[in-house]
Order: structure tokens, then sequence, then C-alpha cells
């Protein structure tokens, strides 16, 4: 293993430093004689400013270790200007989702979804595509520090000698262990190997967001534990209560698919029917056919009534009016029905949803349980606050720390930071510098998961070897080294501990199946089977304890872009425009409109949030559709130690965790402007136009409601001509607003990321926007998405009034922005009725910190005084286009970075001309309008108008 | 050497003395000067080592705009446009506005010295330079704005249509275009049209010139004008064909200005009265910049013989008549957000006058440029010379109001409810406005500090047909 850098500790370790003393004898022969004399004054002061001089030289020594051989002949299969694809996957949580990534000369600059992976199926959530810019990040960590000064891998080496040497003389004793959730087969093993060399080390297995009380809901249910398989596919009735199926829940991008498969009338035989309870808006809230807006004491109540209802649980007092009409619904559709719970529901109510499932009898249709993938030690493991008491009582000797960043996540009850420092060795591993790796006595750099060899397991078992992407850009470690590391000094290459755990399963023609399994990105087979667990008898009855309404509760939840915090330092998430708030780059508290009006704050009013004897004070935001009695601290911001990016920048409500205590919200002092990019005051109704929509029954009674109103009537027609018209459909019915299209755009179309106070002006630069419509009262809205890009309107209005001809129509119908022709007088922003165009205020491109390798070589870079929009990625087009030519054949598909990304496949591109294309099917779908028709653009870019299924029964669901 | 006073004095000598205020029925020359006495005074003006202490006080606040504005300038194009207020989606801001107010306030000059002159009226001989002047520098302001607003200005000529090697042509369906091709006309004719006017006037100054720079300087200028028969035969038919080229002018440059929107499928600019609407809103700006200026120099030039009671008279009911014009206008505009039947023009309009913090610049685009001109109709305040400066005043600012509205208030409610915004200007907005304002006043008293303020060919034929009908008498 190389050393980790070329940093000295010491000018006398420097001037010591043969191998340093013989480069500077071959460069510097008077410089090398003063380094060697004995130091005096004089000579210290010429050696001070030696080191000045040659402090860099150090820095340059960064080549990867070994012998460098200039690429003569390029390696096989690179050919310069054309992409590269390599499978892996991406790890969130943990778990595996499929991914390809693109290659450009061996610099990957774009993840894709892998089509053959079951969590993927082609589409990827925001976390994975923007993991481009996680590699790249010029903030990760670099060096090994001990206390925070860089130090030798020799160093860290002798450390760990005297630390393996203890920990197997106490046998482990007072040696833990810190992870977040594995689900890989080769760390899981390396781990063991780890606990059964030291017998008596433990082992923490902890995630800040986290899914423990699913996984206890299931051991109080089954008896032991499982996991849940949804098949949303599968379902005609769902019911979400605050459910994270479509948002973070394992494998929830192939739910959304299964899910959205369900959604749109004019596809699916029968649309399923999907009711919410919850107390904030979630992405399946909104797409709801009923959404419910319960607190927390309201929802137990209204799950108690459900038990009751559907397993014969005693009943409960005081249930919410709607919920006999969602049993009877349940009930009618036995074996087609789906009731999921999000992770912040307690153990209880999870154990009652396993039984009412079963109950349903949607075990083997709309769910199926397997043995857990996460993996786990039973008898070794022991809680977080478990190794925080023995952190605090002196108990723990060795603490390794891998991936985690307890520090800044741990509940602010348990007071980590300070447990942390008492013991004697601690070290963290870690991908960007962190809170953690700042009190810890050692902090390592990780090697990034495109850097090393590893392997993973998604939601449903399904294995893939995780291989690297790149040259090692930081000199990291992985975490099965560093778990290698405290049984040998010289462990094995992680590739050789990769394909050994793979060894025996893969069986006698290892090469070629592990070529393969390289290729495809799956190990074939490896899905876990159905677990054969039944419900413990009884386990029905545990009706859930009820608990008085409280006039507050506070809800931690991730930020949904952030997550715990680990994407903080991501700037393409920070300025990711947040699915309901729209807002970037900060977290302010969330509480009802009700709640606003008593406090009389408004959006980025300061408030005092407190619970027990811990407050922090951070603006408050209305979110329309929350319960009054709920206030949201979103978790993930407020970074102290880490990257440029995440320092600094929103509220840390962590220390507000695991408190108890009487909680209380006040108005405090002051205001703070906060970046939304959605900036008009909330407007209810009206909105029907943009979005539209309309009711399933409404729908078999007139198929063309939605289209009614069309276009106008028009001289001059396009004429659908030539090899390729392209053109779009954006299927309402499927957009779950995850904002995974806008991640890929920005990453495939190199669009610059313009920080705080620039969007507080009003600039962001995104070619896609989600836009969230409410319809309703601010307390209980309908929330309706819709994407809108560039639509190349056939008559475009941007196009007659550029004074330079730089935006005009091609023969393909494309309307194309010309940036070397733009002046910037801006007058095509002006009279897009759509507002679709960017411009480059600045050179907002040129201040990011941002490899250029990192960017999509083949899309240009704008400069400063620039417009810029969608442009239906016609790079790709482009790419189609020559491949057709060269194979003598009509243009092809080309997927558009939106549309390859949508888990729900909302978007559909492709040539209308080609009668066959699903484009054109979709297009003559009778839902297809035209965003804003009544301008007589005649818009490419059409919408299938969002039907919505609600129950008659019930008064108040979506119109 | 000479002890050479800093300035000479406050006033023109022959001023020292209580100002002649304007009186109903005035002439348009005062009786009292002759041909000779008027050259000899305005030759003086022009002709004088030092100026006046008043120019020098007045002046001072306006080239330190000017110097603002060339920081202002020099920031942007080394930052960018980024250092303005505008955003998205009011991707147009303070430029915009600034371009279409000065505009408007360079047609009064030439409306007066152009289309007055074809129509033979006698009185202005007394303003056409004052007015012509003031449109050079106006124009000039509004000539900068266009490229400033660029994001890419170092590109500006490939608005014009030359010949280049990749056989690229501007795009001609473009208002802003037309517009480029207009102002250029505009700015051009008016530039030549003022100096055609003074020819003469420089010959009379080269001959009154005591130093052989000053001599030399007029000299140059006058182009070899002697005043014989034959250069006056062709001089003024000359100037009736160039005046009868400007007059359109005034109606064509702002009627494209007003397409410059109209051409626009933007909520708030697409309407076809934006033509006829510009031409009012630039007379009535017009107008009100040359009664701003004509107010205070008559005193502070010793014109009070020149420009009388009668011309105050007449330009006040210019004005009026052009917020009448004015006025119906806005009753259309909003008229037409009701009568159209679109929704979002609806809400586009109620969110200008209502609703929000910033319907007081709607109201007091109403109350300035309609409302109070209608004290005009009295002609005591017709001949109140401090009543009628702080109208024209407040017409000025009440035009820029206008402007703010349509163009800021205009792009902030568009089409989506998701795409509103909001526009805030910035301290660079404010230094390239008021530096304009610098540029404007300093270059129109830098002017009248070295050319004659009144165009003495003209105003001694005035004079002679006067002497004549008194000779009569």
């Amino acid at each position: 293993m190389p050393p980790v850098n070329g940093q000295w500790r010491s000018l006398k370790e420097l001037a010591d430093d043969p191998d340093f003393l013989a480069r500077a004898a071959d460069e510097f022969p008077d410089l090398s004689d003063a380094l060697a004399s004995a130091p005096d004054r004089r000579s210290a002061i010429k050696l001070i400013s030696a080191a000045i001089a040659t402090s860099g030289l150090g820095g340059c020594d960064w080549a990867p270790w070994g012998t460098l051989i200039p690429a003569v002949k390029i390696a096989p299969n690179i050919v310069p200007g054309l992409p590269n694809v390599y499978a892996t996957a991406h790890l969130f949580d943990g778990y595996a989702a499929g991914i390809t990534v693109k290659h450009f000369m061996g610099r990957p600059i774009k993840v894709e979804g892998n089509p053959l992976h079951p969590a993927s199926l082609g589409a990827t959530d925001p976390f994975a595509q923007a993991e481009v810019l996680n590699f790249y990040d010029p903030d990760r960590a670099w060096a090994i520090t001990e206390h925070d000064v860089p130090v030798t891998y020799q160093r860290l080496q002798e450390a760990l000698l005297a630390e393996r040497t203890k920990i197997t003389e106490s046998r482990g004793a007072g040696f833990r262990i810190l992870t977040g959730t594995i689900t890989s087969p080769a760390v899981a093993a390396q781990l063991d190997a780890v606990l059964s060399t030291y017998p008596e080390a433990r082992w923490t297995r902890w995630e800040p967001v986290s899914r423990a009380n699913i996984s206890e809901g299931a051991i109080l249910a089954y008896g032991q534990p499982g996991e849940m398989i949804p098949k949303a596919g599968a379902a005609d009735v769902i019911l979400a209560i605050e459910s994270d199926l479509l948002s973070s829940a394992p494998g929830h991008v192939r739910i959304a698919r299964d899910f959205a498969s369900r959604r749109n009338p004019v596809r699916t035989e029968k649309m399923s029917r999907v009711y919410a309870i919850e107390p904030v808006p979630t992405l399946v809230g909104a797409v709801a056919d009923h959404r419910f807006i319960a607190g927390p004491s309201e929802l137990r109540q209204a799950v108690n009534a459900l038990a009751a209802g559907i397993l014969g649980t005693p009943p409960s007092s005081g249930a919410p009016p709607w919920v006999p009409e969602i049993i009877a619904d349940l009930r009618a559709n036995r074996g087609a029905a789906l009731v999921h719970a999000g992770p912040d529901q307690p153990p209880e109510i999870h154990a009652l949803v396993f039984a009412i499932n079963e109950a349903l009898g949607g075990r083997g249709r709309t769910f199926e349980l397997i043995a857990p993938v996460a993996h786990s030690t039973p008898g070794r493991e022991i809680s977080l606050t478990g190794l925080a008491r023995e952190l605090h009582d002196g108990k723990v000797s060795t603490l390794l720390i891998l991936d985690s960043n307890p520090v800044y996540t741990a509940p602010g009850s348990l007071d980590f930071a300070a447990a942390l420092k008492r013991t004697k060795f601690s070290l963290a591993l870690t991908l960007l510098p962190s809170e953690t790796g700042h009190v810890a006595q050692w902090a390592v750099p990780m090697a990034h998961s495109w850097e090393e060899w590893s392997d993973a397991r998604a939601y449903d078992g399904t294995a893939t070897i995780l291989q690297p992407q790149a040259l090692p850009l930081y000199n990291g470690i992985s975490m099965l080294t560093m778990l290698a590391l405290f049984i040998d000094a010289a462990p094995p290459p992680a590739l050789d501990i990769v394909k050994s755990s793979w060894q025996s399963r893969l069986g006698p023609n290892f090469d070629g199946a592990w070529h393969d399994i390289l290729a495809n990105g799956i190990v074939p087979n490896s899905a876990s089977p159905p677990a054969n667990i039944s419900l413990r008898s009884g386990a029905e009855r545990n009706a859930i304890s009820e608990i008085a309404p409280q006039p507050l509760s506070v809800l931690f939840r991730p930020d949904p872009h952030l997550w715990d915090g680990r994407y903080a330092n991501n700037s393409w998430l920070q300025e990711l425009p947040r699915p309901f708030t729209k807002l970037t780059w900060d977290n302010p508290l969330l509480i009802a409109p009700e709640r606003a009006q008593d406090l009389k704050v408004g959006n980025g009013d300061m408030v005092r949030l407190s619970i027990g004897e811990t407050g922090v004070t951070a603006p408050a935001w209305i979110m329309p559709g929350q319960a009054a009695d709920t206030i949201v601290a979103l978790l993930g911001f407020g970074r102290e130690h880490t990257g440029l990016v995440a320092n600094g920048t929103g509220f840390n409500f962590y220390p507000l965790t695991g408190r108890e205590g009487a909680i209380s919200l006040q108005k405090a002092e002051g205001h703070m402007e906060l970046a939304s990019t959605d900036h008009h005051h909330l407007i209810f109704g009206g909105t029907g136009d943009y979005a539209r929509h309309g009711t399933l029954a409404d729908f078999r009674r007139d198929p063309r409601l939605l289209s009614a109103t069309g276009q106008v009537p028009h001289l001059y027609h396009w004429k659908l001509a030539g090899p390729a018209q392209w053109g779009m459909s954006v299927d309402l019915n499927a957009c779950i607003g995850c904002n995974a299209c806008i991640v890929a755009c920005m990453s495939e179309n190199n669009t610059p990321v313009v920080g705080k106070d620039e969007v507080i002006q009003e600039r962001e630069m995104h070619w896609l926007r989600i836009d969230r419509n409410y319809e309703g009262s601010p307390d209980h809205p309908d929330i309706y998405f819709q994407p809108v890009l560039c639509m190349h309107c056939e008559q475009a209005p941007c196009e007659q009034v550029c004074p330079v001809g730089a935006t005009v129509h091609d023969q393909e119908g494309l309307n194309v922005q010309i940036y070397n022709r733009c002046i910037g007088t801006r007058f095509c922003s002006n009279n897009c009725p759509y507002k679709v165009r960017r411009f480059n205020f600045f050179g907002y491109a040129n201040k990011e910190q941002r490899p250029s390798e990192a960017r999509n070589p083949d899309v240009t870079v704008r400069g400063r005084g620039v417009m810029e929009k969608c442009t239906y990625c016609i790079q790709r087009i482009a790419e189609a286009r020559i491949a057709a030519d060269r194979e003598n054949r009509p243009v092809g598909e080309v997927r558009t970075a939106c549309q390859a990304a949508c888990p729900t496949q909302a978007f559909t591109f492709g040539n209308l001309v080609d009668s066959g294309s699903e484009v054109v099917q979709r297009k003559a779908s009778p839902l297809d309008y035209a965003l804003l028709a009544g301008q007589g653009t005649y818009p490419r870019t059409t919408y299938e108008g969002r039907i919505t299924n609600p129950n008659p029964a019930i008064a108040g669901g979506k119109e | 050497m000479t002890d050479v006073p800093f300035s000479e004095g406050l006033f023109p000598e022959d001023n020292r003395h209580e100002p002649i205020r304007p009186r109903a029925g005035d002439p348009v020359v005062l009786p009292g000067p002759t041909m000779g006495s008027m050259t000899d005074q305005i030759c003086a003006n022009a002709l004088r080592r030092r100026a006046f202490l008043w120019w020098y006080i007045l002046i001072a606040p306006f080239v330190l705009g000017t110097a603002i504005l060339i920081a202002a300038i020099t920031w942007l194009f080394y930052a960018g446009i980024g250092i303005w207020g505008v955003s998205w989606p009011v991707m147009w801001g303070y430029a915009l506005i600034g371009y279409v107010w000065w505009i408007a306030i360079a047609s009064g000059g030439t409306f007066i010295s152009a289309l007055f002159y074809l129509c033979a009226v006698e009185w202005r001989a007394s303003l056409n330079r004052l007015a012509e002047t003031m449109t050079l520098f106006a124009a000039a302001c509004a000539g900068i704005y266009p490229i400033l607003h660029l994001g890419r200005p170092w590109l500006f000529y490939w608005l014009f249509p030359y010949w280049n090697v990749m056989t690229i042509w501007p795009q001609f369906r473009s208002p802003l275009l037309w517009d480029f091709f207009a102002i250029f006309t505009y700015v051009t004719t008016s530039i030549f049209f003022w100096y055609f006017g003074l020819i003469p006037d420089f010959a009379s100054m080269r001959d009154r010139a005591t130093s052989r720079g000053k001599q030399t300087f007029y000299g140059v200028l006058a182009l070899g004008f002697r005043g014989s028969e034959r250069q006056w035969r062709h001089y003024h038919p000359t100037y009736g064909i160039m005046a009868a080229i400007m007059a359109p002018l005034v109606v064509s440059v702002h009627s494209i200005v007003g397409l410059d929107f109209a051409g626009g499928a933007t909520l708030g600019w697409h309407e076809t009265q934006f033509p006829p609407f510009f031409v009012f809103g630039a007379l009535l700006s017009g107008f009100a910049m040359v009664l701003l200026w004509a107010i205070p120099l008559r005193r502070l030039l010793g014109l009070e013989s020149y420009i009388t009671g009668h011309h105050l008279d007449v330009l006040c009911k210019l004005l009026l008549v052009s917020s009448i014009c004015i006025g119906y206008s806005y009753m259309m505009e909003a008229f037409m957000a009701f009568y159209s039947g679109d929704e979002a023009d609806k809400i586009n309009f109620m969110a200008k006058v209502s609703g929000s913090s910033l319907a007081w610049i709607y109201w007091s685009t109403i109350a300035f440029n309609v409302t109070l001109p209608q004290l005009l109709w009295f002609r005591r305040c017709r001949l109140n010379q401090t009543l009628v400066f702080i109208v024209s005043l407040l017409v000025i600012f009440g035009m820029w109001c206008e402007r703010y509205t349509i163009v800021v208030m205009s792009l902030r409610r568009s089409h989506l409810p998701s795409a509103w915004g909001t526009f805030v200007p910035t301290i660079w907005d404010w230094a390239t406005l008021w530096g304009t304002v610098g540029l404007f006043a300093s270059g129109v008293l830098i002017a009248i500090r070295f050319v004659p303020a009144i165009s003495m060919a003209e105003m001694r034929g005035l004079i002679q047909s006067r002497e004549k009908e008194e000779q009569r008498a």
C-alpha cells in the first residue's frame, strides 16, 4: 500500500529523509548540502525557506504507485471521443440499485440506471445521478490525519500494529465497530472475520435515518426478522401511512415504476386507488387519490380503527370518519390490497400493518417477505445508545467508525462528541472530512465506491459486484481493506477479497461467470427466495397504545435530497428544489398554515424550537397540507467540518433529536431570506388549465375531457416530414415529483449550479423544473406535479424576436439555441410563455468548483451572457443520427437524460414520423394536451392530463 | 500671467436685474433687442473665457454622475450583467426602462425643431437650439443602454447587416433589429440636423471670436459659411429637406420602440396600440424636458427676451394635449386587459394596479402623466414658472414609472404562476440610471457653454420682421 501522501511532520524529518535528500541532491546540489549539515540559526532559516520552496514537490508525488507506462497503445475498447459504459451499483443506506457509468477516456461523467437490475430497471433516483459530483468532489478527504494533522500511511500502520497487539491480548474487549447498514457479502464476511478474530468485540449497526422500526415490527409480527418487498404493480388499492414507498424505501425506484404502471387509465386495465394518511406531504401523498392529514395521535387512532375493522381487534374510540370507507375498500379488494407504513412509524404500527397485509391476503401478490438483506450478527451487536454509554463509561478502548458520522448525526441526547473523546484509539473512515473525523483521533480517507472493488445487495437480495470506475483520485482506503487491516498488516487487494467471497457460489467456470456479472451488473439468480415465515399467533391483537393528542410534536425527517447529511457537500443536491417547498440550500422548520397564523410568522421569519432545555433558532416555512400539530425539522444541514459547499449551510437539528421535554415553538427576532425557486405567493385554484386533471368517472364518461381545450387554429402548419421529427409526451399521471430528471439533466448537459444568493435572485439554471401546483385550501390542498421543460414549439415565439438569429428551428423540429451566436438580449426569454429559458447572468460554469473532466464532453459549457435551455438532449440525437448513418438505417430510439432517469417513465421521447414509436402512441392518448394551448405555439412537448381515482363514497377526494 | 478669475460672476452682466416674468400675450420676442444686440449677447455667452458661477455649481453633480456612469459601465463590462437586478423571469430591467425613457425625452427637440419648422411656426426659433441639444444628449444616453443591456456587449456589432465570411445576417423579423436601425438612423440624423442648423451661427462666432484658437475652432466648424446669398439659397432648402426627413422619424422611432414590446407575445406588451401609445409618451416627456431646461435657462443665460410667456404658454398646451392622448392610451390598456378575455392578462393587469407593494408605481404614472398636467388648462398655471417646472419634473418621473410598469411589472406575472417572480434593482442599476442623468445634463450644459443657446440666424429673421412691422406701424 502506498503512502497516502508525501507530507512531513517536522523539518527534521524532512532533512533526514534519505529519499528526499537524494532527490534534492539531483536537483539542487547546494541545498542538499545545507540540509545534511547540522542545523544552526542561519541554516534553520534556510531550511524554512527550502521547506516552503519545496513543499509543493511532495504534493506533486500523487501518481498511482507502481510503474507507469505512457499510453502509447490505448487500452482496449477505448476509442477517443466515444464513451464506454461500465456497470456497477449505487448504494443508498447500504441497499444497492444497479447503475451504469458512462466514461470518456476513462473519466466517469454520467450515471444511468441499469435496465437489467431489478431495483433500477434503467432508472435512478436523484442521489445516484448526483454521484458523479460526489466522486469528483474537490473537498474529499485526501490525507490520513491524526488529531487533524496529516500523517503518513506508515504512521497509521504503526498505530494499527500497536492496536492489533492490544486488542488481540484483550480478545477484543473494548473493541467496537460502528457502521451503517451493510448488505455487501464481502464486507459482511470481512466484518464477521474481524468479529471472530476478536471474540469480545462488538458491532454497532446504525443509520441516522433508521429503518429499525420496520424490522422490529417484523419481529413483533412474525417472531423473526423479515423484509417486505412491496409489489405496487399488483395492488388495486394501496394505503400508504406516511410512506416512503416512492421516495426512499429500499427499491423505491423500482417500486415507483410498478406503482405508476397502474396510474394511467389509458394504459392500464384497472387503475389503482391510493389512500395516504400522513402528517406531512410525501411523494405518495401527493399522487394519492385521497390524502388524509393526521397528526401522530390521530394517525394512531386511524391505524387502530383499521386494525379493528380488518383484524377484529377491539375498536378504538375517536377514529377519524374516513377510516370505515378505507376499510371497506381494502376488504373489497382482498388479495389486491397493500398497506405500507413508513420507517418513522413505531414498531407496533408496523407489526399491525404486517398483520393487516396478511389478513388482506396480499402475500405473494401485492407483497413478498424475504429474509433481511441487511447483514446482522445476532449476539454480537450493541445499539448506538449502548455504545454511547460504554464510551461515556470509558469501557471502549478502540473504536472503528466506518463511513458513519455519529458526532454529527447521533441523537443529541447521547452527546457523542464527548463520548468519542474518551476512547484511547478512535478511527473514522470518511469519504469527506467530517465532524467525526474531526473529533476522532484518526481520520482516514475512504475510497469512493467507484474507486475500489466491492459488492452489495439490492432490496430483493439481488447482488451486484461494484467494480471500480476510475483510478483512485485521493488514495482512499476502502471499507473492506480497513476491516482487513484489523486482521492483517498487509491485507490482500480488495478484488481478491471480493472474488474469494464469490468463488464458491459461481461454480467451476468462475472467470466466465465473473465477466458476465461485471458486464451485466447483476449476479444472476441471487435474489432472495420468499421467506417461509408466518404470523405469530395473536400478533394481530397487539393494538397499539394510543397517545393523548399533544399540542405540538416535532417530526425529524431526513432532507429529501441531502438525506441524513451525507450529500450535504453535493451542490447539485443542495440546489435541487425540494419537491414541495421548492427550497434550495436551506432547511427551515416546516409548519402548518394554521400554526403560522397563530404565531404570526411568514416564510423566513425566525422561530425558536426548543425541546426541554435544548433549542435551535431557525427560519420557518409554511407547508400547506401539514398537520397543524406538527413541526417538521429536516436533518442533514448545518454541517461544520466537511466540504466548502456544506459547511454552514442551513441548520443542524440533530442536537434536538432523542431529547425529552416540553416542546415549544416561539417567534424569534429576525428574518432570513430563503432560496425557493417558487417565487409566487401560494395561489389556490385556477391551476386547472396548467396541470389538467379529472376523475376516472369523468374520464369514463368522456375520455377526451382534458384535451377539449385545444390549440388555436393556425395558417402555417409544420409538416411532419423527413427522416425524423422529434417530440415528447409527459405523463402527469406518472410524475411523482422525485427530481431525478433534474439532476440527470444537470449532469448530462453541464448545467451549472449558481449558489444560494443567485437562487434568491431567481437565477437558477435548471433546464427542467417541476412545477408544484396546489389546489384547494392551504390547510388541505391537492398537489399536482408538472415537469416543465422547453416545449420546442413549432411556432416558437422565442425565435422571432432574436435579432441575431441565435435561436432557430432545425429541419427535425428542434428549437435549437446557438450559444456562439447569442449576444444576450434576453428577448427570447421574455417571449417564452413557458419561461423555460435560462440566462448566464455571470459565468456560472467558470465559478463551479468542478473539474472539467467531470463534464460531458459532448455538450458545450456555456459562458457568461449566453441564453440556454433544454435541447431535447441534442447530443444524444446527434449520436443516434451518426449511428443510423453509419448503419444506413433510419434514425432509431433516442432517450433523453430526463427520460432515462425517470423511475416512472413519465417522459417519452421519440420520432413523430415513426408511427410505431411510443411517443406517437402516447400523443394519441385521449388525455394529450398542450400547455398554454391558447398561445398558438404548437409545442412538441405535450402532456397527458392527470386522472385520479377517488372513492365515490368519500367526499373531498382529488378531482 | 494675467489673473483670470475662476468665473465671470453668477449671471451675464446684462441680466443682473429683476427677472422678467412671463406674461399672457407676450410676443415671441420682447421689444428691446436688436439684431446686433441679440447677436452680441448670444455670442458673448459662448465666447467668454470663463463660465458663470452658476454653470460650475450646476454641472458639478452631473459630472460626478458621469464619472459614476463610467465606473458602473466599467464594472458591468468586467463582472457581467448579473450585477444588475435583472433575473428570471424579469429579464429586462433598468437598461430597457432607461433606454425607452431617454429616447422618449429625445423626441421633444426633434418634434419642435423639425415639425414646427415645416409648419412655419415662428416661436420655434427661440427654442429649437435648446431642444435639439437636449435631443442629442438624450439620444446618446438612450443609445448606450441597448449595448450595456447585452449579455455579451462586445458582440453588439452583430446587429449590423455587415458582410462577413459566414454570410450570417441579422434576423429581420425581430423588433430589436428594427429598433437598432431606427435608433441608429435617429441618432445620426439628429446629430446632422443639429449641426447643420448651427453652421450659420458658427460662422457668426468665428467672426466675433477674438482669440486665434477660437477663431480656428469655430472657423472649422462653420465649414466656410460666409453668409453669401448663394450659400443661403442652398442652405434653406437643405434645412427644409432635413426637417422633412426628421419629422416622420420622430413618429417612426417611437413606433418601433413600441413594437419592441408589442412584437413580443408577452402579457402586457402584446397590444396593437403600443406604437401610437409610445409616440404620445415620447411627446409628453419631450415637451416636459424642454420646459425643464427652458425655464431656468431663460433666466440664467439672460434669454428672457427670447423665451417669453408665449413660449411657456404654447409648450404647456402641447404638454396638456399629449397628456390627454396618453391618458386615452392608459384607459385603452386597462380596457383591453378585460376585453381580451385572457385570464392571465387580467391577472397581469390587476397585479400592476393593486394587491402588490409596487402598485404605487402604476398610480404614480396616472397621477403624474394624466392628472397633474390637467392644471395646465388654466393660464395662470401655465405662466407660473415654478409650477410648470414642478409639473414637468413630475411628468418626467411619471414617464419613468410608466416604463417601469411596462417592462418590469408585465414580466413579473406571466402565463404560468410557477414562472412568476420579482425584480429588485441593485446599486448598479441606480448608478447607471443616475449616471445617464449626469451624462445628459453635463452634456447639455457643456454644449450651451460653447455653442449659441439660441439659433441666432433664425432669431435675426424674427427680429428683422418685428422691426419692419414696427417701422410700418
